[in-house]
């Protein structure tokens, strides 16, 4: 496996405020990895994926993404690294009211070529179940489906990383862990994807490794083990004993 | 009481003898056919012992409350059946909610207050240590969550649900001392 992103000495100091700063924070992901990033709101979890994104700057420190050096890369240079290399999932799925399915799906290939990725769009969609949504218009839609759609246009340029930002976090608990089962497959067929999450439970089911941000630090990097175990290996039901 | 009477009694576990005595409500059974549909029942979380079985059907004939039906089967085998004595008290325990004290039965709880005392106060490397191990048990439960689901094993579904949301809970506990830890340590 080799090296896709590495953060180093990252701090990020917002004027007016604490929340969300990032303090003295370094990271490397692998490619194929899936991480999630956890920790409560304020902790400095969602500042982190946006420098990873490129779509925030450390105030110092370094961020490297897929061998590209964020740093010194200016406006149009860093909205092509992220048209590239970065697919984003946000909480509130962010579409285009004005625009159908389709045509929310195709705005980052658009930004890519002036040919049109039409037939790899609608590919997209039919891989992700919302094949029969392409001409129809957001708010029409279910979170569920908003959120697939939503997917379908992070993975449209082949990103190299796939960033959710609690992807759930709107959802019923069904959409929920459908959107996350979407995610599993993706990260099975090779992709590498990092979650942000408050949810411990959410986190260790899908991701193997489980980064834990307090307070703009980064106080635990857990790789966890991967077993199908008895069930009396992990849980133990016991009665009331008498002595 | 009645189960004060049983605290003195009873050797094992209270839950073992209505389990039982639950299963043998439905229909009579054999000793070695309740112990494999109790363990089923709770999805292999709990691996009872035969002979703690026999022991316990002893009992409860004992005291009347199940009682062998018909005579000894092939290889001496005896079924069992609950009494109406059995019955009563069995719907007492199921109408009696766990009302005893919360049950905190793991180490961390006094190596979290000892460290406190001995560690000059510096609880982040336990915490640590201990957090990782819950999101460890976390990621277990899960798996076995969707391996009950897909094998259609509902009651260890219901049963891993629960442990779950307590093992979310005690990952909350630490991340709050953990807080509290770090907001102490930047004052």
């Amino acid at each position: 496996m080799s090296e896709l992103v590495r953060l180093t000495e990252i701090t990020k100091v917002y004027q007016g405020g604490v929340t969300g700063a990032l303090n003295g924070v370094s990271l490397t992901v692998e490619e194929g990895e899936f991480t999630a990033v956890m920790g409560p709101s304020g902790s400095g979890k969602t500042t982190l994926l946006n420098l990873v994104a490129g779509l925030d700057r450390p105030t110092s420190g370094s961020v490297t993404v897929a061998g590209s050096d964020l740093g010194p890369l200016g406006e149009t240079a860093l909205a092509r690294f992220r048209r590239d290399h970065i697919g984003f999932v946000f909480q509130f799925f962010h579409l285009l009211p004005n625009l159908t399915v389709l045509e929310n799906v195709l705005i980052p290939a658009q930004l890519k070529s002036r040919v049109s990725s039409e037939a790899a769009g609608r590919e997209l969609l039919a891989q992700l179940g919302i094949a029969e949504l392409a001409d129809r218009y957001p708010a029409k839609l279910s979170g569920g489906q908003q959120q697939r759609v939503s997917i379908a246009r992070a993975l449209i340029n082949r990103p190299t990383l796939l960033l959710a930002d609690e992807p759930t976090g709107a959802l019923d608990t069904r959409s929920g862990d459908e959107v996350m089962e979407l995610l599993r497959q993706l990260h099975r067929q090779g992709k590498t994807v990092l979650l942000v999450t408050h949810d411990a439970k959410l986190a260790t089911r899908y991701a193997a490794r489980v980064v834990s941000v307090m307070d703009g630090r980064i106080v635990d990097d857990a790789r966890l083990e991967t077993a199908d175990r008895e069930a009396s290996d992990v849980i133990k039901v016991r009665g009331e004993e008498t002595r | 009481m009645h189960t004060h009477h049983a605290y003195r009694v009873w050797n094992c576990c209270l839950s073992l003898k209505y389990g039982l005595m639950g299963l043998l409500a439905e229909e009579p059974l054999h000793g070695y056919e309740v112990k494999t549909r109790f363990e089923a029942m709770l999805g292999g979380t709990w691996e009872v012992n035969i002979g703690q079985v026999y022991t316990t059907l002893q009992r409860l004939e004992r005291d009347g409350l199940v009682r062998p039906v018909g005579p000894r089967g092939d290889r001496g085998k005896l079924l069992y059946e609950v009494s109406e004595e059995g019955r009563r008290v069995l719907a007492e325990w199921m109408d009696q909610p766990d009302s005893g004290p919360q049950e905190l039965r793991e180490d961390i709880y006094v190596k979290l207050l000892l460290a406190a005392r001995l560690a000059n106060g510096d609880l982040a490397p336990l915490l640590s240590r201990q957090k990782r191990a819950y999101l460890q048990r976390l990621r277990d439960l899960n798996r076995l969550e969707e391996r009950a689901r897909r094998d259609g094993r509902s009651d260890l579904a219901r049963l891993v649900r629960g442990a779950l949301l307590h093992t979310e809970a005690d990952i909350k506990w630490i991340d709050e001392l953990s807080e509290t830890a770090i907001s102490g340590e930047s004052e």
